[in-house]
């Protein structure tokens, strides 16, 4: 199985990289796995490709056999919904949200939707509203 | 609130479900007024749509009135009047930036669900599965709009609902299938399905300069709305005569039609002989998920050097896709979700100068409890059924 992930951030290397470092935007399972990551100019005017390897880890960091326990079994699919959520708040400055998927991209509910109806009040505060 | 939710395979019920509140600062809550039920919410009741789940709120073509809106929408107020287009887009990716709204790369949370079908994931959509990201739809009393800033239009003008509904989705979606045939003037173009989207997609076609548009479908109610409203200059009723690649060569004279519009999509009704068989086998025992014939019908009947437009609704996998005659004639095959919020403020516009009234394909008009009658009236094309117009 493969151990990268890439997204592609309409937005210029640099402000990609600054907001890559500042904690509203950072990414907690990337950085948790310490993994690899480099940053590519698009080609075009199509921004940066973000491309994270977790079985690299960053210079001077963990070894890959530890994401593995970080991050359970399924460390890519977690580093992949946190890039997701990265461009999201990058480009359009919100995590998108459906009733079904109420956290926002999250692996957690790729096995347990919910019906696409409303939230009572009282899950509103779980999932971070 | 009331709404109509999916609850297994043929199965809607209109529920008592919580109102809608506003999920992040670019949301805005719709209080609906007018909302219809799509020829393709009939592939989500039929079961042809995977990743639906009991209670999902159905409906993606839906307008009404601002009750409440987010910090950061600032081009609407309350009490604006609204229509919602059906693909939730973001404005700011690249494919917005360049009027693709409806592979917007932000709108579906559940991309990693996407990925899996489609390779990528594509804009969310309204009411139409946790595939296109388990939105709440519209077929309900109030509705909650995503990037409320980017996709409805205000309706400042003497327009009924009905006239400005259309706008959601079947209009720009008819108008959409015509815009990838490159009509400048002369041609003929073939339209498979006389339905609301094939009606709009006939009535588009005449607009924008074709000289012949043949409407194709088994209802001869349908038939005759698509001569008498949407200026259909040709029909085949092919409950008549099933042989449609035939007709059309006859009606051009062996040409076949420059462009071949798809308003069919998956579950074709006109296949026949052993082919039509196997398919029918397939799709019932989930072996193949579309039902082709419009689509094969379309490339076999397109003339060489044309192109076959794809509207009609997809959703996973077909057998004998006919790679010969698409190859060898050279055809170009063009589809896609309409990117509505590209044809909002140019079709609003035909529709307050007069230039078509799209309420010609309303046939029902019901309370929104009603909700689960239209669909059966709409499913069997009972008492002449077109389009349903719910009232919440």
């Amino acid at each position: 199985m493969s151990s990268k992930a890439s997204i592609t951030v309409l937005r210029a290397r640099e402000e990609v990289e600054r907001l890559w470092r500042d904690s509203k935007y950072r990414s907690d399972s990337i950085e948790k796995a310490d993994a690899a990551v480099r940053f590519v100019d698009a080609p075009g005017d199509r921004g940066t490709e973000i491309h994270v390897d977790v079985q690299k880890s960053a210079p001077g960091g963990k070894l890959g056999e530890a994401v593995q326990k970080v991050l359970g079994t399924e460390p890519l699919a977690k580093v992949k919904d946190d890039l997701r959520r990265f461009k999201q708040l990058v480009e359009t400055g919100v995590i998108v949200r459906s009733e079904g998927v109420p956290e926002g991209e999250l692996l957690e509910r790729k096995r347990g939707q919910r019906a696409a109806q409303p939230l009572e009040p009282s899950e509103l505060n779980e999932v971070g509203v | 609130m009331r709404a109509n939710v999916w609850s297994g395979r043929n199965q809607v019920q209109v529920e008592n479900v919580s109102d809608p509140k506003i999920l992040n600062d670019r949301d805005a809550i719709v209080k609906i007024s007018s909302t219809a039920i799509c020829g393709s919410d009939l592939h989500l009741y039929d079961g042809y749509v995977p990743k639906m789940k009991r209670g999902d709120i159905l409906g993606h073509e839906f307008m009404g009135e601002i009750v409440e809106t987010g910090k950061r929408v600032s081009n609407l107020q309350v009490g604006d009047r609204v229509v919602v287009p059906f693909p939730i887009a973001c404005g700011d990716c690249w494919a917005c930036k360049h009027e693709l709204y409806s592979v917007c790369e932000n709108t579906n949370p559940n991309s990693g669900l996407a990925e899996k079908f489609f390779g990528h994931a594509t804009a969310g959509i309204f009411g139409y599965s946790h595939l296109t990201g388990g939105y709440a739809g519209g077929q309900a009393e109030y509705a909650r709009v995503p990037f409320a800033d980017v996709g409805p239009i205000k309706v400042e003008d003497d327009l009924t609902d009905e006239q400005v509904l259309f706008l959601s989705d079947i209009f720009p979606t008819g108008y959409f299938g015509a815009d990838l045939c490159d009509i400048r003037g002369g041609e003929v173009i073939a339209v498979f399905g006389a339905g609301a989207v094939g009606q709009f997609a006939i009535a588009s076609a005449v607009m924008m300069g074709a000289e012949r548009v043949i409407a194709i479908d088994q209802y001869d109610y349908r038939l005759q709305m698509a001569l008498n409203k949407a200026r259909a200059t040709d029909i085949i009723d092919f409950a008549k005569d099933p042989d449609i690649v035939e007709q059309l060569k006859e009606l051009t004279g062996g040409r076949g039609p420059d462009a071949v519009i798809d308003a069919v999509g998956m579950e074709a009704a006109h296949g026949h002989g052993a082919i039509h068989a196997i398919d029918r086998a397939k799709q019932a025992t989930r072996s193949e998920s579309d039902r082709p014939h419009a689509l094969r019908d379309a490339i076999l009947a397109c003339r060489p050097g044309g192109i076959v437009s794809v509207i009609g609704v997809y959703g996973g996998l077909m057998d004998k896709f006919p790679s010969g005659a698409f190859m060898n004639k050279g055809l170009q095959l063009r589809a896609g979700q309409c990117h509505v919020q590209k044809y909002l403020k140019p079709l609003y516009d035909h529709i307050k100068n007069g230039d078509i009234d799209p309420s010609f394909v309303v046939t029902h008009r019901l309370e929104l409890g009603m909700a689960p009658d239209g669909f059966e009236t709409f499913k069997h094309k009972q008492d002449e059924c077109v389009k349903v117009v719910l009232k919440p």
